[in-house]
């Protein structure tokens, strides 16, 4: 009999982990159509093939789109205004996630160089210009 | 498929309800049964839309709202679909009675959320987009519309008055809509001056969270009794689906379940754009209206920005759109909306928008979606 079950190449909770203590974006990708994205799926959000494939993606990528929250949601109560960024990564992917400290439309442009660096605080975090992500900071709440 | 019509439509003013969402939506239910010419016990099944009951201590409101009416034994589901819930409710109606499964059903939505605070609020209103790779990574609702804007705003070079222009014209027409939340006209100094929620969006170019309840009672032929109400035939009933995160479709430029939806939808009805006399579209941020007036077919890429602002979809405009005030100016109470645009075009179509009235409106289109495009509803109705 078929085995009727598909997995993941990682769930959710690894990808958060991924970024949170590894230092690393884990990605998904369609052998294919060649999509690339961090969005957790079973199949293809583009044509529907399965089983996805893991990929290790870039640190570094470029703003797509972004805006500047001023009135942000609970998890992120004491941040605002802070940035949250649509960004193409090298290599292929467009994931999403916030830039602390990035605090009017004037301190970012749509091309500009960023690169994902750990945190404590909730979320994918992205800080200005290129560069490796670097060791997970001191706790300091 | 039955020719399937819209009886009755009724709506309570939305903004700030003292009442629960069950009485609300017990009472436009009523009203809207008897404004169709019928009894409650005529109804075989109620379509319920309610995304935050949970706000209100009460899920479950279909057995609440049948038995308030006296026909505790007629069964009731809740259809949730985030914003876009009463229009999908509204859709199960017409899949039941066009397919002979019913020959009358209620639908109706309700929303009761104006004792959260804003920080409640805002997060609740989240709940619809991507909580794992959008919100977590720090957008609100508001945040990623305005994502959209930028995009938008860099392909196209707008300038504000653009989505001022949104504004302003809605707020002139919920200023004339005794259902809607804000009952005020705004000056584009208004609007330029309010503060910005997440840039560019400012105030103004966001719809409030509001309370609100709306009904719609589908009906096949054999049920059309009213003999004070024109009923409107369902041209299109159509409902289409997308993924979810904005950044993963081909671009930020547009919601392409809005375009699916609206192909199926002319294509149901057998009908073009220019056969639609006026539009109630889904507003909940002044770049919606732009994406969805570009993305149903009316308007090029980049030119749905600028009709407001040029004065085609002001009420006596070439194609009047959101003549209710839109979820802008009317407000939107998340599971009601849907069903609140039908109330539009049945008062519009029945001479009850006195004060707004489109003229010679004789078909219209309404557009409702869910959260930011992962569900689209596609209406088009029209008189007998």
């Amino acid at each position: 009999m078929v085995d009727p079950s598909v997995a993941a190449p990682h769930s959710i909770e690894e990808f958060v982990k991924g970024y949170e203590e590894g230092g690393r974006l884990r990605g998904l990708r369609c052998a294919n159509c060649g999509l690339v994205t961090a969005t957790w799926g079973l199949a293809c959000s583009r044509c529907g093939r399965y089983p996805l494939e893991e990929a290790e993606l870039s640190t570094n990528g470029t703003v797509v789109a972004f805006t500047i929250q001023t009135v942000p949601g609970d998890e992120f109560l004491n941040d605002a205004p802070y940035a949250y960024v649509v960004v193409d990564l090298e290599r292929g992917g467009r994931v999403t996630g916030w830039m602390p400290g990035v605090r009017s439309d004037e301190e970012l442009r749509v091309g500009d160089p960023v690169h994902f660096v750990p945190s404590y605080k909730p979320g994918v975090q992205f800080a200005k210009g290129s560069g490796s992500p670097g060791p997970r900071p001191e706790e300091h709440r | 498929m039955r020719e399937t019509w819209v009886a009755g439509a009724a709506s309570n003013r939305f903004g700030k309800m003292k009442e629960t969402a069950r009485e609300a939506a017990t009472r436009v239910s009523m009203e809207a049964i008897r404004q169709a010419g019928l009894e409650p016990k005529d109804i075989g099944y109620t379509f319920v839309a309610n995304c935050l009951g949970i706000a209100d201590h009460q899920g479950h409101l279909g057995p609440l709202v049948n038995s308030g009416l006296g026909i505790p034994e007629v069964p009731s589901a809740t259809v949730e679909s985030a914003c876009s819930s009463s229009s999908a409710a509204l859709h199960e109606a017409f899949v039941h009675v066009a397919g002979g499964f019913l020959d009358a059903a209620l639908v109706v939505g309700v929303e009761k959320v104006s004792q959260l605070d804003t920080l409640t609020a805002t997060s609740y209103f989240a709940i619809g987009a991507d909580y794992a790779f959008e919100t977590k990574n720090g957008a609100t609702f508001p945040g990623l519309y305005a994502t959209l804007a930028n995009a938008y705003s860099r392909a196209f070079s707008t300038r504000p008055e653009m989505f001022g222009a949104i504004a302003v014209k809605n707020h002139a027409n919920g200023a004339r809509n005794p259902h809607a939340h804000f009952q005020k006209e705004i000056s584009m100094e208004t609007y330029l001056a309010s503060p910005i929620v997440a840039s560019p969006l400012r105030l103004y170019d966001c719809c409030p969270f509001s309370d609100g309840s709306a009904a719609v009672v589908v009906v096949a032929k054999e049920f059309l009794r009213s003999p004070v109400t024109e009923p409107l035939v369902v041209r299109a009933s159509v409902r289409s689906g997308s993924v979810t995160d904005m950044h993963d479709r081909p671009d930020l430029l547009g919601l392409p379940a809005t375009r699916t939806a609206a192909e199926k939808a002319f294509r149901q009805a057998h009908m073009e754009p220019k056969d639609i006399d006026f539009l109630e579209v889904h507003d909940c941020f002044t770049i919606a209206e732009a994406l969805a007036v570009e993305d149903l077919g009316f308007f090029p890429k980049g030119g749905g920005a600028r009709v407001a602002l040029e004065g085609t979809t002001v009420r006596d405009g070439k194609l009047p759109v959101n003549p209710s005030g839109g979820l802008k100016a009317k407000g939107h109470p998340v599971g009601a909306t849907g069903a609140s645009q039908v109330v539009e075009v049945f008062e519009q179509m029945n001479g009850f928008a006195a004060g707004r009235e489109v003229p010679r409106a004789e078909t219209a289109l309404v557009h409702n979606i869910g959260a930011t495009g992962g569900s689209c509803s596609v209406h088009i109705f029209s008189r007998r």
